[in-house]
């Protein structure tokens, strides 16, 4: 089966994770024209089941894409907070 | 519109709820739609909005005044990094006198010569373990049956004992015995030096003696565990069950064994791909069976404890007690950065360093990989080595794809060992592994339990976690 999906509202990193947890399953062959890609899924016997699945998990990374690019600055400074002193040690006192 | 910025967080959805959860692993559950509705600044429920303000899901400063609070909880759910590698295995043999259908460990006959660790290898061992800055180190005795070479436990503990007058770590050991020659002098250097016994019960003796390839094993071993606890004490006598394929038919009647035999807990845990045991026909089929087999146990020992008996199923407490509570465990497989190295060590009968105790099972099939160098090289060649480095770069969850957009990431770890064997690179592809296929499971079941019965099984969970 082929599926077009718009690029200006699926990101690529958006396409790419879900693609990722489907290749266990099924051959997905990638193609990009403008801002349309190109899905050809090989595999598939259930269409409806398929593009129900596959919808939802790329809403879902769509959402989560959206979360981790609105909070990467406080996540940065947080884990600078968090574990940030250990850059300052030499290895010798790493290792003491 | 409310005006609010958003911490990192993740969601997953169970059973139409929609599982909100942080950077230090902290959940709410709400209604499906609520991400998009705090995305789009659109949340109408007061409740609600308080709930994510106080539990650092979204903020009203730009700068939260609590965020020193929020990086002290984080590094507080990393402590085991602050610990250092704090768990040394010792393999001291591989000899053994039971033959156990899934043995794991390649064990020999009982008979079998250059199989165990020499006392100077245990001497170096020892010294080694003490160059780790970690203040607690425990000191676990492994085999093949490890209480068949009773005066190098003695020699490595006396060593030990010896080197700690000037060092003052605190020190535990642990003998991992199948218990079926506890001798008594054995059991007097237990009860010297406080060694913990952690022994391998299956279950019933239909289970237990046909997976031990002995038919009196079960006896040996109910003997065995009660000789030890006469000595040492219930508290000092631990047991662990191995879920071998005929133990997936027998859920409830492995958890009723434990109850009687006065355990107050069970650690129902699956098979590992080493030794006899890879030789497993279908992993899959297996791992989707001992998901299933799991689900059953817990319910039932859900059950258990509706009846006012406290009896706790370990691998979910380890999973809840990072759920429920600030804290973090020493449990190694479900680490991230992983446990090998970072907190565990095994010094292996062969006068060699490995990275964990899985490492050095597959050394038995001449694979080397996790082999980090001899027992008298230097210290910091063998845990920041070549094989150290190049591990380092890919045992953190929060860096491998597949995991670092995983939800339930702050629950599980990397396991860079157990892909190795499995998938042939350390990296791993979560798609097809069957470590993520079963912790995922696991997790979500225990969210669902959560999500559905929450009156009812929240207040167990959280005596478990105490």
């Amino acid at each position: 089966m082929t599926l077009k999906i718009d690029r200006k509202i699926f990101s690529d990193s958006c396409i790419s994770t879900v693609v990722y947890w489907f290749s266990s399953r099924y051959a997905i062959q990638r193609s990009i024209q403008g801002t349309i890609e190109t899905l050809t899924i090989d595999g598939v016997q259930d269409e409806k089941q398929f593009l129900l699945e596959f919808y939802q998990k790329l809403n879902d990374y769509k959402l989560r894409n959206q979360i981790d690019e609105e909070t990467k600055y406080i996540k940065t400074i947080l884990y600078a907070k968090a574990f940030g002193e250990f850059d300052e040690l030499t290895e010798e006192e790493i290792l003491e | 519109m409310r005006k609010y910025a958003l911490l990192p967080f993740n969601f997953i959805t169970i059973l139409n709820h929609e599982i909100l959860i942080n950077e230090l692993g902290d959940f709410i559950i709400t209604p499906i739609g609520t991400v998009q509705k705090i995305l789009s600044h659109s949340i109408s429920d007061e409740d609600l909005y308080k709930t994510l303000v106080s539990n650092f899901f979204v903020t009203e400063e730009i700068l939260p005044s609590l965020l020193d609070i929020y990086a002290s909880r984080l590094r507080t759910k990393k402590g085991f990094l602050d610990d250092k590698t704090s768990l040394h295995i010792f393999v001291l043999t591989l000899r053994c006198n039971q033959n156990c259908i899934y043995c794991q460990a390649s064990s020999q006959e009982e008979t079998s010569k250059h199989c165990s660790m020499s006392l100077e290898d245990m001497t170096a061992s020892v010294q080694m373990m003490f160059h780790s800055p970690s203040p607690n180190l425990t000191m676990e005795f492994q085999g093949g049956e490890p209480s068949l070479e009773i005066d190098l436990i003695r020699h490595g503990i006396e060593t030990a004992e010896e080197i700690n007058k000037e060092k003052n770590r605190k020190l535990t050991y642990v003998l991992c015995t199948n218990c079926r020659k506890l001798s008594d002098d054995m059991l007097e250097l237990c009860k010297q030096y406080n060694i913990l016994i952690s022994t391998s019960l299956d279950g019933p003796s239909y289970i237990h003696n046909k997976n031990r390839g002995r038919e009196d094993s079960y006896e040996k071993t109910i003997a065995g565990i009660n000789k030890a606890r006469a000595v040492l004490g219930n508290e000092f006598v631990s047991a662990l069950m191995t879920t071998s394929e005929l133990a997936l038919d027998y859920p409830k009647e492995i958890v009723d064994e434990y109850v009687s035999d006065g355990f107050n807990g069970i650690f129902l845990r699956a098979l590992n791909p080493y030794g006899l045991a890879a030789q497993n026909e279908d992993w899959k089929r297996y791992n989707q069976r001992f998901i299933s087999f799991y689900k059953t146990a817990v319910d039932y020992i859900i059950e258990i404890n509706k009846h006012g008996i406290f009896f706790r199923e370990e691998y979910a407490s380890i999973i809840l007690r990072k759920m429920l509570t600030p804290y973090t465990t020493g449990f190694v497989d479900l680490q991230s950065p992983a446990g090998t190295i970072n907190s565990v060590i095994v010094y292996n009968y062969d006068g060699y360093v490995y990275a964990s105790d899985e490492s050095r099972m597959l050394a038995e099939i001449h694979d080397y990989s996790f082999r980090l160098g001899k027992v008298t090289d230097k210290y910091e060649d063998v845990f920041c080595g070549s094989v150290a480095k190049r591990m380092g770069k890919i045992w953190a969850n929060e860096a491998l794809a597949g995991c670092s957009s995983c939800p339930i990431k702050v629950y599980c770890g990397a396991d860079p060992v157990r892909h190795h064997s499995t998938q042939g690179d350390m990296y791993g592809f979560r798609p097809t592994s069957l470590v993520c296929e079963k912790n995922k499971a696991i997790i979500e079941y225990l969210f669902s339990l959560i999500v559905e019965r929450g009156d009812e099984v929240l207040p167990i969970f959280r005596r478990w976690v105490k």
